[in-house]
């Protein structure tokens, strides 16, 4: 009767449908249509196999300019710039190139606290509606200890058959 | 039947809800999107990798949200697997009992657990109680404690004197000649002593602790959970059947002592070198006759010395013809079976002085020759005239059996010897060449080999490249192996990086042979990452 024991909160887990927290850091929006400007939210619930969280580093994705990061108190933000694969088109300017990857160190998220990261960016015409567009996330934590949910899910595959997925936008439609 | 009836109805019970449960997962999966909460291990107790002197009480899993544990598994050095179903949870903290009965040896705690979200998550810990290894006939390391070794020996030899001297002289006293003689007995009591403390020997050896530690419970416990302690069990009950047999002096007597005798091979071919070596439909029948060879003949000469000193007229002839009738029929099986175990364990003539173990061999093998030469004196030359009742080739003859009685006992302590010495054959088996496989991707690959590639200890050596055979300097590689078939979750271990740029996984414990699925994760940047992966045989 214990493996009863041991299902019967499964089962009482799911059918509430316990949503809430996630380990994985994620978007909180997860759609949104090109050539618009777009607010990432990133969702950090969990530090390291439990060491606090020192460090977040965000690679931007080609296709995605304009990028600035929302100051956070607490925490040191680095813009790291740098050439663009190739040249966008924002609002007319053509843009070759601009923030590549955006750092917030300095602070210190514990593993049982919540905390979100922010930044806005543009969402050029380039990238191709009906897709997924992954921003691989680096979070690191004192001592070495890194999560790095940078896994890019394949063709025909999705987030959940990999273990540290990138967090993922589903691209739409211009509006 | 009424408990099969039970488990069927539990069972038909446990499916409705498994099924219960995959209806409600596939609903939450449907509905839930991408954002997914998984546990993760916080920490493990033991440690993966950990080696520990005495049996964990208790294991326990620190993740880092509520868990519900859906397997708790515990696979054990023979590659048994065991559910564990006795835990305790409190939040995100897992308490699970040990088993009590947790040997010497390398095992794998796995577990599966759904997290908040129902996502299940597994992992493994291989964590070792004595020394890593899935072979507790493995020699001893250099480090020897020479006085548990000595305490090993000893008691070894007053095993062979108790199974050999008392059983095969009991066994004499019932069939060939007139009663149990007291020195056949007095071996019987001596095994009987002896056998029990060899089995805390055993374990002070197999715990490399010294002798001090003797009266610690887990040195018995570690000592009868080796292969030896069935031996220990068996030999126990060989000596108790001996000692009833010496005391009756009615067919029941005759009865038991063969009866002894039986089992006293039996508790020879339930351990040892001889007896693992493979095939072991061949090694432990071989044992077997051996061992039997040996009580018949060692046994008997205690007992015929005696007669043939005796003053009553044609006690000793009697008793002279009867053995020498029998024994070529159990010389012939144990040389046969002596000679073949041989050729087993060396492998090539060159280990006889090449390794410990061929060494111990030529010397038993010189006590042996000179052995055979006196029986061969005694049977051709000395028994005949013995039995006509010849005095002075009897006064010769009984002199003669006393020194082969010398013999004896100076081969059982150079056989003893060979506690301590692995075989050439088990240590061809060491050096067994690595398990290799070539894991490949569009933007790396990798070449990764396990040492030996067999179950037990190993290392893993992973050379690493760009996809088209170009070199790369990854961030940093990671090894994860699971064996879903034994039901091991994924081990996950760090590689590091040596001077000639291959990347190593040292102190790896492979519990299980069989195949693995190997899979190598590469980060090539701190962006990228590649994961290869394959299956891998490992050997037993």
């Amino acid at each position: 009767m214990n493996i009863l024991k041991s299902i019967i909160p499964a089962i009482a887990l799911l059918a509430t449908g316990a949503t809430a927290a996630s380990a994985h850091i994620t978007l909180e929006n997860q759609q949104a249509p090109v050539q618009s400007t777009y607010k990432a939210v990133f969702r950090v619930g969990h530090g390291c196999e439990g060491k606090p969280t020192t460090k977040v580093r965000v690679r931007i994705p080609e296709g995605v300019i304009a990028v600035k990061p929302q100051p956070k108190a607490g925490w040191t933000v680095e813009k790291v710039r740098g050439e663009y694969a190739k040249t966008y088109d924002y609002y007319g300017t053509p843009t070759r190139e601009g923030v590549k990857e955006i750092v917030w160190s300095g602070g210190s998220l514990p593993d049982d606290e919540y905390d979100e990261f922010v930044l806005r960016a543009y969402l050029t015409g380039d990238l191709k509606p009906d897709t997924t567009l992954y921003f691989p996330v680096v979070q690191e934590c004192p001592d070495g200890a890194a999560e790095r949910w940078i896994e890019i899910p394949a063709e025909g595959k999705g987030a959940d058959d990999y273990e540290q997925p990138a967090p993922g936008l589903k691209l739409i439609q211009k509006k | 039947m009424n408990g099969n009836g039970r488990t069927g109805a539990a069972g038909r019970r446990l499916m409705l809800l498994v099924l219960s449960v995959l209806c409600i997962a596939g609903a939450q999966l449907a509905s839930m999107g991408h954002a997914r909460a998984h546990a993760s291990l916080v920490r493990v107790e033991p440690a993966d990798g950990a080696v520990m002197a005495e049996a964990p009480k208790a294991f326990r899993l620190t993740f880092s949200e509520p868990t519900s544990p859906l397997v708790l598994k515990l696979i054990r050095p023979d590659g048994t697997g065991a559910v564990l179903d006795r835990f305790t949870l409190r939040d995100a903290t897992l308490d699970i009992d040990a088993p009590a009965d947790l040997g010497h040896g390398t095992y794998v705690l796995s577990w599966r657990i759904v997290s908040e979200d129902g996502h299940p998550v597994g992992g493994s810990a291989v964590f070792s109680i004595g020394a890593p290894g899935t072979s507790a006939a493995l020699a001893p390391g250099d480090a020897a404690d020479w006085q548990v070794r000595a305490a090993v020996w000893a008691a070894k030899v007053a095993l062979y004197v108790g199974l050999f001297i008392g059983i095969g002289g009991v066994f004499f006293g019932r069939w060939i000649g007139d009663g149990t003689h007291r020195v056949a007995l007095w071996s019987v009591f001596a095994g009987l002593a002896a056998v029990p403390l060899s089995v805390g020997f055993q374990g002070l050896d197999a715990l490399g602790v010294p002798l001090a530690d003797l009266a610690s419970p887990v040195v018995w416990a570690t000592g009868f959970s080796t292969s030896y302690g069935k031996t220990a069990f068996v030999a126990l009950a060989a000596l108790v059947l001996a000692a009833m047999a010496g005391v009756d002096r009615g067919a029941a007597g005759k009865g038991l002592s063969v009866t002894a005798l039986v089992v006293a091979g039996l508790a020879l071919a339930a351990s040892g070198h001889a007896s693992a070596a493979h095939p072991q439909w061949l090694t432990r029948p071989a044992v077997f006759l051996h061992a039997v060879g040996i009580a018949f003949w060692a046994g008997a000469l205690v007992p015929l010395g005696a007669a043939l000193a005796s003053p009553v007229q044609g006690e000793g002839s009697a008793a002279l013809r009867r053995f020498s009738r029998a024994i070529p029929v159990a010389v012939l099986p144990l040389v046969v079976a002596g000679v073949l175990l041989a050729a087993v364990q060396l492998r090539t003539p060159e280990a006889l002085w090449t390794t410990a173990y061929g060494k111990v061999l030529l010397i038993k093998l010189g006590l042996l020759a000179a052995l055979f030469l006196l029986a061969a004196v005694n049977r051709f030359r000395l028994t005949t005239p013995a039995a006509r009742g010849d005095g002075r080739a009897t006064a010769r003859l009984r002199r003669s059996i006393y020194a082969e009685l010398v013999l004896v006992l100076a081969i059982f302590a150079v056989a003893a010897l060979w506690r301590f010495t692995p075989p050439p054959r088990a240590l061809a088996e060491a050096a067994a060449a690595p398990a290799s496989v070539h894991l490949h991707a569009d933007k790396a690959m990798a070449d990764v080999a396990i040492a030996p590639g067999r179950a037990g200890p190993v290392r893993a050596s992973i050379a690493v490249m760009t996809g088209d055979f170009g070199p790369l300097d990854p961030a940093g590689v990671t090894l994860v192996l699971s064996n879903p078939a034994a039901g091991i979750e994924q081990i996950r271990r760090p590689a590091t990086r040596d001077s000639e740029g291959v990347w190593q996984v040292e102190g790896l414990n492979l519990p299980v042979a069989g195949q693995w699925t190997v899979r190598v994760d590469i980060l090539i940047s701190d962006f990228e990452l590649v994961k290869v992966e394959d299956n891998i045989a490992i050997r037993p």
